[in-house]
C-alpha cells in the first residue's frame, strides 16, 4: 500500500521534472539561434514565417558549388506583416533571441519603421556564421548562413580574375578610357 | 600593536588591489568599443535613416582572414593593420532637414569620445551653422592608438571611431569598407596633409 502511494506521488513528480524543459524548449521560449528568433518574431507580430520547401536541399548544392564556402543556409519568409515596426523593439527582441556568441555587426533603421535591417554574426572557428533580419515593408526575412571566407575568397577571386581579363583586353581609347565605359 | 600591524597591512592590501583592479579596468575601458552616447539616441530618433556598425576585435582579426591570400604587399600591409585593430565603431544618422542637430550635441559627441589621450588633429567649421569637421588622434607613447572622425553636415551625421594601431598612411584601404564613409577618410587625409605643411 506505501509502495504504491509512492509511486503516485513520485511517478508525477518525475514525469513532471522531465517533461517542463521539452515543453518549454517545444513553446520556443528558451531556445537559441535561428529558430528562436523566428518564434520570437512570429509571437510578437502574430505572424506565420513560411519556409522555403527544399531548403536542406539548396543549401546542399550551395556547399557543393562553392566548395564549403557556403553551408548551413537557411530562410523563414514572413509576409503579410501588419503595423509599423519600431526599430528599438526588434533589435531587442533579437537580441533577446539569438542568443549567447552572435554579436551585432551592423543595424540600419528607418524611422517610419519600414525598412529595418540587423546583421549578427558569430565566428565559428574558421567559418562565420551570418543571421540576418531584414524588413522591407511589410515583409521580413530571417537568414541564416555559414561561410567559410577562405573557400569564399577563392571563388570570387576566380571571378574577379575572369573579369580583370576581360576588361584588359578591352583597348583603351585615345582618351585614355575603357571603350567598355562608353557602351 | 600588532592587532594594528594586522589591519594595517590588511588595509594596504586592499587599497593596492583596489588600485590593480582599477588601472586594469580603466585600460580595458580605453580599448574596448564605448557605449552609445545618449545624445546618439536622440539623434537616431530625428533621423530618418540610420547606420549603426559596431565591430570588436575578434570580427576584426576575422575579416583580415577575407584577404589572407592578397599577394600585394600593399593589401598585406593593410591586413595586418585590420588584424591589429581593437574596434571600429560607425555611426551615420540621415535627415531629411537641414541641421537637425545642435551645436551644443556636436560638442557633446566630441566631449563623450574624448579622453585624456586623445588629441585634436583638425577642427574645421562652417560659418554660422553647426557644421563642420573634427578628426582626433589617440596618441599613446607617441604612437597612435586610435582616430576618430566627426563629420557634421546639413543633412548627414558621420561618427568614426577606430580603436588600436592606426597607419595614416594606409588608412586609405579602410574607406568604403567595414561602413567607415569614404568622406571621413578623406577628411584624415586632408587632415594629414595640413598637419604635414
Amino acid at each position: 500500500m506505501r509502495q504504491s502511494t509512492n509511486y503516485a506521488i513520485f511517478l508525477p513528480l518525475g514525469l513532471a521534472a522531465v517533461m517542463t524543459p521539452a515543453i518549454m524548449l517545444a513553446a520556443g521560449g528558451t531556445g537559441t539561434g535561428f529558430n528562436a528568433v523566428v518564434h520570437g518574431i512570429e509571437s510578437r507580430y502574430h505572424a506565420h514565417a513560411n519556409h522555403i520547401p527544399f531548403m536542406m536541399l539548396i543549401s546542399g548544392v550551395a556547399g557543393i558549388a562553392t566548395h564549403g564556402g557556403v553551408r548551413g543556409l537557411r530562410v523563414a519568409e514572413i509576409e503579410h506583416l501588419d503595423g509599423p515596426v519600431d526599430g528599438a523593439e526588434l533589435n531587442a527582441l533579437v537580441a533577446q533571441h539569438v542568443g549567447p556568441g552572435w554579436e551585432r555587426i551592423i543595424r540600419e533603421t528607418s524611422r517610419d519603421g519600414d525598412d529595418q535591417s540587423l546583421i549578427y554574426a558569430k565566428p565559428d572557428g574558421d567559418r562565420m556564421g551570418l543571421l540576418v533580419v531584414d524588413l522591407d515593408h511589410h515583409e521580413m526575412n530571417v537568414v541564416q548562413i555559414s561561410i567559410d571566407p577562405k573557400h569564399l575568397d577563392d571563388d570570387i577571386k576566380q571571378y574577379s580574375h575572369h573579369h580583370d581579363k576581360a576588361h584588359d583586353d578591352v583597348k583603351p581609347d585615345d582618351d585614355g578610357q575603357d571603350s567598355s565605359d562608353s557602351e | 600593536m600588532k592587532r594594528f600591524g594586522v589591519w594595517a597591512s590588511a588595509l594596504g592590501s586592499g587599497l593596492a588591489l583596489g588600485i590593480a583592479v582599477t588601472g586594469a579596468a580603466s585600460a580595458v575601458a580605453q580599448d574596448q568599443l564605448p557605449a552609445p552616447s545618449p545624445i546618439e539616441k536622440t539623434l537616431a530618433e530625428r533621423a530618418t535613416h540610420v547606420t549603426e556598425v559596431t565591430l570588436d576585435k575578434n570580427m576584426l582579426a576575422f575579416a583580415a582572414k577575407f584577404m589572407d591570400k592578397d599577394e600585394d604587399k600593399d593589401d598585406q600591409e593593410a591586413k595586418d593593420m585590420i588584424r591589429n585593430l581593437k574596434g571600429v565603431y560607425v555611426r551615420e544618422y540621415e535627415f531629411d532637414k537641414d541641421h537637425s542637430y545642435t551645436a551644443e550635441e556636436l560638442e557633446g559627441l566630441r566631449k563623450y569620445f574624448e579622453s585624456t589621450d586623445w588629441s585634436p588633429m583638425v577642427h574645421e567649421r562652417t560659418k554660422g551653422v553647426a557644421e563642420g569637421t573634427d578628426v582626433y588622434l589617440k596618441l599613446v607613447d607617441g604612437h597612435i592608438q586610435g582616430l576618430f572622425v566627426l563629420d557634421a553636415e546639413a543633412k548627414e551625421l558621420s561618427l568614426v571611431l577606430i580603436l588600436g594601431p592606426v597607419d595614416l598612411d594606409k588608412i586609405s584601404s579602410l574607406g568604403g569598407t567595414f561602413g567607415i564613409p569614404k568622406d571621413a577618410v578623406k577628411s584624415v587625409k586632408k587632415a594629414q596633409k595640413e598637419a604635414g605643411k
